[in-house]
């Protein structure tokens, strides 16, 4: 099955994963059926209920991706007490006979109140995957492991060992970053080698989640997924001691003791074949929230003759923006300031207050009057500053860094390890660039081809000038006089001609 | 895979100074590094790229001039302080002050007793390339033992950067050139691309090969990303090193979309062959005939810069038709997208001549009708296959406008398309932020709702008012997020670990990114649902999109 994070069709598909939006990170991922694969008894099969709403899988399958898609009005309160094996009859028959649309038809009527809530539903990414995957460990999030990935190399047909697996978060990046083919539809006459991650991890139950997970996402041809405790027993894959090389090209330790994992990946491991492509150079990556292990870990790496070692920690930030509104006639709007936004306004403001207290002293003098009335409140004059700029587009932008900041992930220790070099390889090489041919310098500047063209125009006439001469000379050569020839000069209007012709017959 | 220096390469040589140097490894060459030496290219061809080598003084025998160091070596310093264990903690005598400080350094030059014509004298007759310079300058320096270990280090570091004759050598790869550019070129050509945005950019742009599966009729094609690009490639040249499109050696890796390609050479060969008849021709790969797994460049003048191609082997001026770039590298102006009919190239279909007739042109013409077919077919589909839209993902670094790349880019996306821009500067993006935002739109959505409702069954709403107030239409993109990175360097050396105490400063660099979607009212009309049109039916109240402030509130501020 080809994956929907990877080559995903136009639509949502049955049986496949589907991510449900609801709002900025709030993303529900689910496997779409078009029947009841929980049981839970709903009548329009497959039910997702969330806080905006319920959503009968038969809403979403066959929707292009990205569409919004309205909840429905879905009974929830009284499916236990009916007859399961009788509704899953019905539904069965239901489903083989008619489309979903007709087979809902009894829960339309609802459906019609059921406006107030929607979602959009998105094809899976690692990126939306990373933000509603279930956590069973800390999640690497896309800034580090975009970061890591960049750095690591990891390219299109590049094998990477990852360990642990933890959430799978980096695992779902990995693979879409190695990703050049599947493997079963790959055609055996082609050279190519083919992208893949090997993941290990040590916690059986994880490896279990896991291993499902990528199956679902039809990622399961491209992950292999190893139940192993790489300090003790290396990256091998299969058996610890006799399998097979993954060949790695890039190598990303989440771990505790990164350092207690290193001695299994170099280039002659004591214990037998390298876990290590032997022709290429080796990209590493740790992964350590405290200092002390990224300290740790550089020490080994030094000693086990890593080079351009460098550790970073990757700081972002995601940004609010809104408008910022203040003044005095702001009064009742949600979210400004009712402040003066001015000195004018301020000073406005205390003008028509004094006003007002001096008209209310005097009034209150001649209350006694007979003809006594009460003020006649007028709008003072900075509140009726109508405007017909939108609500949407008042007040100032303004951009602010979002509440919760994570200032901290972890310490990411980068290494390289350059392909083993034998003596034999160099002498090899020797051979074949042997040091002392030296070309001549070529000073010349390199020509561009409209320049080449035109040279090469040049030199037509310029042979077939000399031909003439030369017959010319050979009829000359009897008169006596070859002497005093003028050289009819080459004009522009000819290279150009000679030029064009060239430019013909390349073309 | 960068396995080994090739000849013809292009690499980056990185210098004891910290400098790095582009350099073509040009087989039988010699390669000068300026005050550092100069050494044969032939001598580190076929040799691994990272490896540190040292210009020696003297060749051997077979002319060779340069040592491998070993990472043994390099590490030298910093594996022997570690040797020594917890030492590496600062000095300290018995009542715990520090025993060696800085109290008592001189700050004057007379500690130095090498004066400098005995270090120019030096520089003529010592081998070991500086090593020896080093070791004496360490040597005649009268206040070393008042250094602390630290100084010391820092003393010994700065000497050997001036006097080392070492180079290593890098494979030149996306992040090595952003890197270059940023520190060694003008920066803002680049527009400031560090490595952390190439890496967002090309997640939420969701940029990845498009595999191996065969697209059948009927099947989008997958892997169609449209890029508007001001760096000079920089960005096109990422997003394809993530498509597996940029290394030439790469190319055996493409040969499947060669063979999609072939229908339409087919004719040409075949027509050619009529009278070259039995002399078969090399298939030419068509430029920009590719249908998955392609980059369509927008431009705003008539040619786009990727000038930075070309160190990946692709000179966008005189292509290489071996390059997946030259199959796979679409490019289209703004003019051509919006309105072709303006372009001549797409406008005027050169005639198509009968067989006949093209066997009696002389060769020339000949050639020039087919260049000026191909020329206008190459045209032709990819102008017409980008207004089809349907495409993966937009990524944008540019001067223009963001919302007036995305009024007219983002209609022409999938469904669940990314959209990933990026801007050295916030300001801009700030503001497309703020098109998307959950006023404007709930204001789009009623204004919409009341220009439809007041337009006559059966007729279709003016619009055009509403798109002079809303520039982009924002419903269709979600959630719209602003987003910044940055990477802090450490130092990690034995008790001396720290942040890296200079950086660089200038732009920081924002990412915008969203999905494309489609809001539902489209939806009714465009898939005909019997439940949703009935929804319509009864009233404006039952539409899909939130009525009440509170709706709003809690559906659509995502």
């Amino acid at each position: 099955m080809p994956s929907p994070f990877l080559t995903p069709s136009a639509t949502a598909d049955a049986d496949g994963l589907a991510l449900l939006q609801l709002r900025r990170d709030q993303i529900i991922p689910t496997i779409l059926r078009t029947y009841d694969d929980e049981n839970q008894g709903y009548l329009e099969g497959k039910v997702t209920n969330t806080r905006f709403g319920s959503f009968p899988h038969s809403t979403l399958i066959g929707k292009p991706w990205g569409s919004q898609i309205v909840a429905s009005k879905v009974d929830t309160g009284s499916r236990g007490r009916r007859n399961t094996a009788k509704r899953k009859a019905e539904e069965l028959e239901g489903s083989a006979a008619s489309t979903p649309a007709e087979d809902e038809k009894p829960e339309l009527k609802t459906a019609v109140a059921a406006t107030s809530g929607f979602l959009h539903v998105l094809a899976p990414t690692p990126e939306a995957w990373t933000l509603s995957l279930p956590h069973r460990t800390q999640v690497v999030y896309t800034p580090d492991y975009s970061y890591i990935l960049h750095r690591l190399r990891a390219r299109p047909g590049s094998t990477v060992i990852e360990a642990g697996a933890g959430s799978g978060s980096f695992t779902h990046a990995a693979v879409r970053a190695v990703f050049n083919g599947y493997p079963e539809t790959a055609q055996a006459t082609k050279k190519r080698r083919l992208g893949k991650v090997c993941s290990f991890e040590f916690h059986e139950q994880r490896v279990g989640k896991v291993q499902a997970e990528l199956k679902d996402h039809g990622l399961d041809g491209l992950v292999e997924v190893t139940h192993r405790d790489v300090y003790e027993d290396g990256f091998l894959l299969g058996d610890p001691k006799t399998g097979q090389s993954p060949k790695a090209n890039a190598v990303f330790l989440d771990l505790p003791a990164p350092w207690l994992a290193l001695k299994h990946l170099t280039r002659n491991p004591p214990s037998g074949e390298s876990a290590l492509d032997p022709l290429s150079p080796i990209y590493l990556c740790t992964f350590s929230p405290c200092l002390e292990q990224a300290e740790r870990t550089i020490r080994t790496m030094r000693q086990l003759s890593w080079l351009n070692i460098s550790m970073v920690e990757v700081a972002q930030r995601r940004i609010d923006v809104r408008r910022d509104r203040v003044g005095l006639d702001t009064e009742g709007v949600r979210g400004a300031t009712l402040y003066p936004k001015t000195v004018d306004e301020a000073v406005d403001k205390l003008r028509s207050d004094e006003q007002r207290a001096k008209r209310i002293r005097e009034h209150r003098a001649n209350r006694e009057n007979p003809d006594y009335q009460p003020i006649v409140e007028d709008l003072p004059a900075y509140k009726d500053a109508a405007s017909d700029v939108p609500s949407y587009a008042l007040g100032r932008l303004t951009h602010r860094t979002e509440p919760d900041l994570k200032t901290h992930t972890s310490y990411l220790v980068f290494a390289i390890l350059p392909r083993d070099w034998s003596e034999e390889d160099e002498q090899r090489c020797r051979q074949e660039w042997p040091s002392e041919k030296i070309a001549k310098p070529d000073d010349k500047p390199v020509k561009s081809k409209k320049q080449m063209k035109k040279e090469a125009a040049l030199e037509r006439i310029r042979i077939r000038e000399e031909k003439k001469q030369q017959e010319r000379d050979g009829q000359a050569a009897g008169a006596g006089q070859t002497e005093g020839e003028v050289q009819p000069e080459t004009t522009e209007a000819e290279i150009e001609k000679e030029v064009k012709f060239d430019e013909m017959t390349d073309a | 895979m960068h396995s080994f220096i090739r000849p013809n390469q292009f690499v980056a040589v990185k210098l004891p100074s910290d400098q790095t140097r582009i350099v073509k490894i040009v087989p039988d060459t010699i390669v000068s590094l300026g005050k550092y030496g100069n050494f044969a290219a032939n001598q580190i061809i076929g040799r691994p790229l990272y490896f540190t080598f040292e210009i020696l003084d003297s060749r051997d025998e077979t002319g060779y001039q340069l040592r491998v160091v070993t990472a043994t070596e390099l590490h030298a310093e910093t594996l022997l302080t570690e040797g020594e264990g917890e030492g590496d903690d600062v000095e300290t005598g018995e009542d715990g002050v520090p025993m060696r400080t800085n109290r008592e350094t001189i700050d004057e030059r007379t500690t130095q007793k090498l004066t400098v014509e005995e270090i120019e004298e030096l520089k003529k007759e010592a081998g070991g390339a500086g090593r020896e310079i080093v070791a004496k300058l360490l040597e005649s320096h009268t206040a070393l033992d008042q250094k602390t270990a630290f100084s010391l280090a820092k003393y010994t570091l700065r000497k050997r950067k001036k006097y080392m004759k070492r180079f290593t050598v890098y494979p030149l790869d996306v992040s090595l050139l952003a890197n270059f550019l940023l520190e060694e070129r003008d920066a803002s050509k680049s527009m400031e691309l560090r490595d952390e945005h190439i890496g967002l950019i090309g997640c939420w742009g969701n940029v990845h090969h498009s595999g191996n599966v065969e697209v059948e009729p009927g099947m989008k094609p997958h892997g169609r990303y449209f890029i508007v690009d001001e760096t000079g490639g920089l960005v096109v040249a990422a997003m394809a090193e993530r498509m597996g499109i940029l290394y030439p050696h790469d190319a055996e890796e493409d040969l499947e979309d060669e063979e999609e390609s072939i229908p339409i050479k087919d004719e040409n060969t075949e027509e050619a062959q009529d009278e070259t008849a039995p002399k078969k021709r090399r298939i030419r790969p068509q430029p920009m005939s590719a249908t998955t797994n392609t980059i369509t460049v927008v431009h705003a003048y008539s040619q786009p810069n990727l000038s930075l191609l070309k160190y990946f082997g692709y000179d966008t001026n005189n292509p290489d038709e071996s390059h997946p770039l030259h199959t796979h590298l679409k490019t289209i102006s703004w003019m051509q997208l919006v309105d072709p009919s303006s372009d001549p190239l797409y406008s005027n279909e050169p005639p198509t001549l009968p067989a006949e007739e093209l066997t009696e042109l002389k060769q020339s013409k000949r050639t020039n009708y087919y260049h000026k077919r191909n020329r206008w077919e190459r045209v032709k589909n990819v102008v017409d296959e980008s207004r089809a839209g349907d495409f993966d993902g937009l990524v944008v670094s540019s001067l223009l406008d963001p919302a007036s790349i995305l009024k007219t880019l983002v209609p022409l996306l999938a469904g669940s398309a990314p959209i990933a821009i990026y801007s050295p500067t916030v300001e801009s993006l700030v503001q497309l932020t703020d098109m998307y935002s959950t006023a404007r739109r709930t204001a789009f959505i009623h204004r919409k709702r009341e220009m439809e409702e007041s337009t006559p069954e059966g007729e279709t709403p003016d619009l055009s008012s509403l798109y002079e107030e809303f520039v982009v239409d924002p419903t269709l993109i979600l959630p719209p997020t602003l987003q910044t990175s940055r990477i802090r360097p450490w130092q990690v050396l034995p008790g001396r670990t720290h942040p890296l105490m200079m950086g660089r400063g200038g732009a920081e660099g924002y990412l915008f990114h969203g999905i494309r979607v489609f809001p539902t009212a489209q939806n009714i009309q465009a898939a005909g649902n019997v439940r949703k049109r009935r929804k319509i039916d009864s009233g404006p109240t039952s539409t899909s999109t939130p009525i009440s402030d509170r709706d709003v509130e809690i559906d659509v501020l995502v």
